[in-house]
């Protein structure tokens, strides 16, 4: 018992120190605010100081009887000009200033990660990269029309490549009508539209396989028009997208920026509701219809697509819950061939209560199916499971660990991977 | 050492060793109760009554119009102050970290241009809410001032028994 005790005694004094290391810098950041708080307050203080200096002459108005502050359902009814001094209203009128809407208000926000992955796969090379680059712009061009772009730098072994992902240009009518132009995320379930480009933002390292950039399963990107807005539906709190566009180009991930590769528009839909009694709910429904058109195919060009998808998500994280399911259906207009390919995954996640909720971790199963009749796609057949703690270093960066264990083809082995990476928005 | 004195010795370092933990939870050491916080707009704003899920919706910027001409102005007081602390655990029910995050993710999605203007005293926030259309505040409601319109919140003015904002 002896030996056992300093033994204990370390032990706590090891977890209380790594409890404090923990919680360091949200203490900072608590001590910074503070500061700041501190610092406006003196500032205040001095300026009312200088205002009493000012105000020593005693005036009529001055003398006047401050009105009471009225009870709240009359607070209304009483006259706002209550009696101020010229300089306090021209202090009042600059800050009024500094905070009114001036157009256009560019805001540019970054979002960088740094990988690091290492598997058991035949020929695979370990090691780091450096992952994107991603700069999103958003500026108010009035109060009704705003400009959304965002670009990515993605490292190649030859150098960099510079994408344009979304370049949108919006006008609101109202909270039921919003209209807008460019190239977008499509609107198909909810993990395309939810966190873009921003791994930062995504509890996981990277995205479910069945939406990953420079995959073929869904059309992630969409050029076209959108039309968006809440349908008023009480409660039920629904939502639309409704958007028309150029579908799939050639190769069939890209969406045809620089025109239509057929006289074809493609037509999406998305419905979906968030339940005013169930905050954190979110479920929908989304239709994708396409004719795709290849440059040679023996067995015909064109294609119809149409994917229907269906998700429900629970965006608090206590506990997170992601789950999406799509079908891509391809019909072969000349042989009429057609094919069924199914996608789904569900990720669950828990922000945990200790160490200032810094830690969330997560697991997530997903499974990919094509046919071997499958004309249009490639195989990309894949079962996997991931398992993963994400660390939030800062309210603006986080470090993420996984396991990986994914099987492709039935005769492939399975392969054991571990991931990791730091992501962060500035 | 006797047994008893040992075992004395362990649950004493047991319950240290678990007080240090616990006092980091948050949800132990943050939990403050006090004057109910007024939901005040604009004068001019064309609404005096809705439900704790319509503001939610407004401040989490699902909806972004009181009518098609007027936009919804979101004002939110700067971190320590005790109406932010309300608001972000009885509206948005969302930590200080999850709320910057979610304003982040929001503009991102291309779903709002510009986060809620942030206020740094009252004064500065009732000159705002005289001087924008369609701004909408939080505000001790023992600091009420004349020329703001205080909503009902679910039926409820600050002070009546069931208001939920406190």
């Amino acid at each position: 018992m002896r030996r056992r005790l300093p033994v204990l005694v370390g032990l706590m004094i090891f977890a209380s120190g790594a409890a404090r290391a923990q919680t360091a810098p949200d203490q900072t950041e608590q001590i910074r605010i503070l500061l700041e708080r501190v610092q406006q307050l003196e500032k205040r203080v001095g300026e009312l100081e200088t205002k009493t200096v000012a105000a020593a002459v005693p005036t009529a108005e001055a003398a006047a009887p401050v009105p009471a502050a009225p009870k709240p359902e009359m607070a209304e009814a009483v006259p706002a000009s209550a009696p101020m001094h010229q300089h306090e209203q021209t202090e009042s009128q600059a800050t009024t200033r500094q905070l009114e809407a001036r157009y256009p208000s560019l805001q540019i926000r970054g979002f960088g990660e740094v990988n690091f992955s290492t598997t058991d796969q035949r020929g695979a090379i370990s090691g780091f990269n450096l992952g994107q680059l991603d700069l999103h712009l958003a500026s108010a061009l009035s109060h009704k029309v705003t400009y959304f772009g965002e670009l990515t730098f993605n490292a190649q072994s030859a150098g960099y490549t510079l994408e344009v992902e979304r370049s949108i240009i919006r006008y609101d009518y109202n909270d039921f009508f919003k209209l807008s132009f460019g190239r977008y995320h499509t609107p198909i379930g909810y993990w395309n539209t939810a966190f873009h480009h921003g791994a930062w933002l995504q509890t996981t390292i990277s995205r479910p396989e069945m939406i990953k950039f420079g995959g073929t399963f869904i059309p992630v990107h969409f050029l076209g028009v959108l039309a968006e807005g809440n349908i008023p539906s009480g409660g039920a709190g629904l939502s639309y997208n409704a958007g028309v566009g150029n579908g799939r180009g050639f190769p069939i991930s890209r969406p045809g920026d620089a025109g239509d590769n057929n006289n074809n528009r493609a037509w999406v839909a998305n419905l979906y509701s968030r339940p005013a009694k169930l905050y954190g709910l979110q479920m929908g429904v989304s239709v994708y219809r396409d004719k795709i058109t290849l440059p040679v195919n023996p067995a015909g060009n064109d294609f119809r697509e149409w994917i229907s998808a269906a998700h429900i998500v629970w965006t608090k994280e206590t506990p997170e819950f992601l789950a999406e399911f799509a079908n891509v259906n391809h019909k072969n207009i000349l042989t009429n061939a057609i094919t069924n390919n199914q996608a789904y995954y569900v990720q669950m996640g828990y922000r945990l209560p200790w160490f200032e909720k810094t830690l969330k971790p997560y697991y997530r199963f997903e499974h990919t199916h094509t046919p071997l009749s499958e004309q249009l796609f490639t195989n990309q057949d894949l079962v996997q499971s991931i398992v993963g703690m994400r660390y939030d270093i800062t309210n603006y960066a986080s470090f993420k660990g996984e396991y990986r264990n994914f099987k492709r083809l039935p005769t492939d082995p399975r392969v054991n991977g571990a991931f990791f990476q730091t992501d962060f928005t500035f | 050492m006797n047994a008893t004195y040992k075992k004395r010795i362990v649950t004493l370092l047991w319950t240290i060793l678990w007080a240090t933990v616990a006092l980091q939870s948050p949800s132990l050491a943050q939990t403050s109760h006090g004057t109910d916080v007024a939901v005040v707009v604009n004068s001019d704003t064309p609404v005096a009554d809705l439900s704790l899920s319509e503001v939610r919706k407004v401040m989490l910027g699902e909806r972004q119009y009181w009518s098609s001409k007027l936009p919804v102005v979101l004002l939110i007081r700067a971190p320590a102050a005790r109406e932010r602390d309300v608001v972000l655990r009885v509206i948005y029910q969302m930590s200080e970290a999850q709320f910057k995050q979610y304003w982040v993710a929001k503009i991102f999605r291309a779903e709002a241009a510009s986060p809620p203007r942030i206020v740094y005293s009252n004064d500065m926030q009732y000159e705002l809410l005289t001087a924008l259309p369609g701004a909408i505040a939080f505000v001790d409601s023992r600091n009420i001032r004349p020329g703001v319109k205080v909503l009902r919140v679910d039926g409820h003015l600050p002070g009546e028994k069931d208001y939920p904002l406190r």
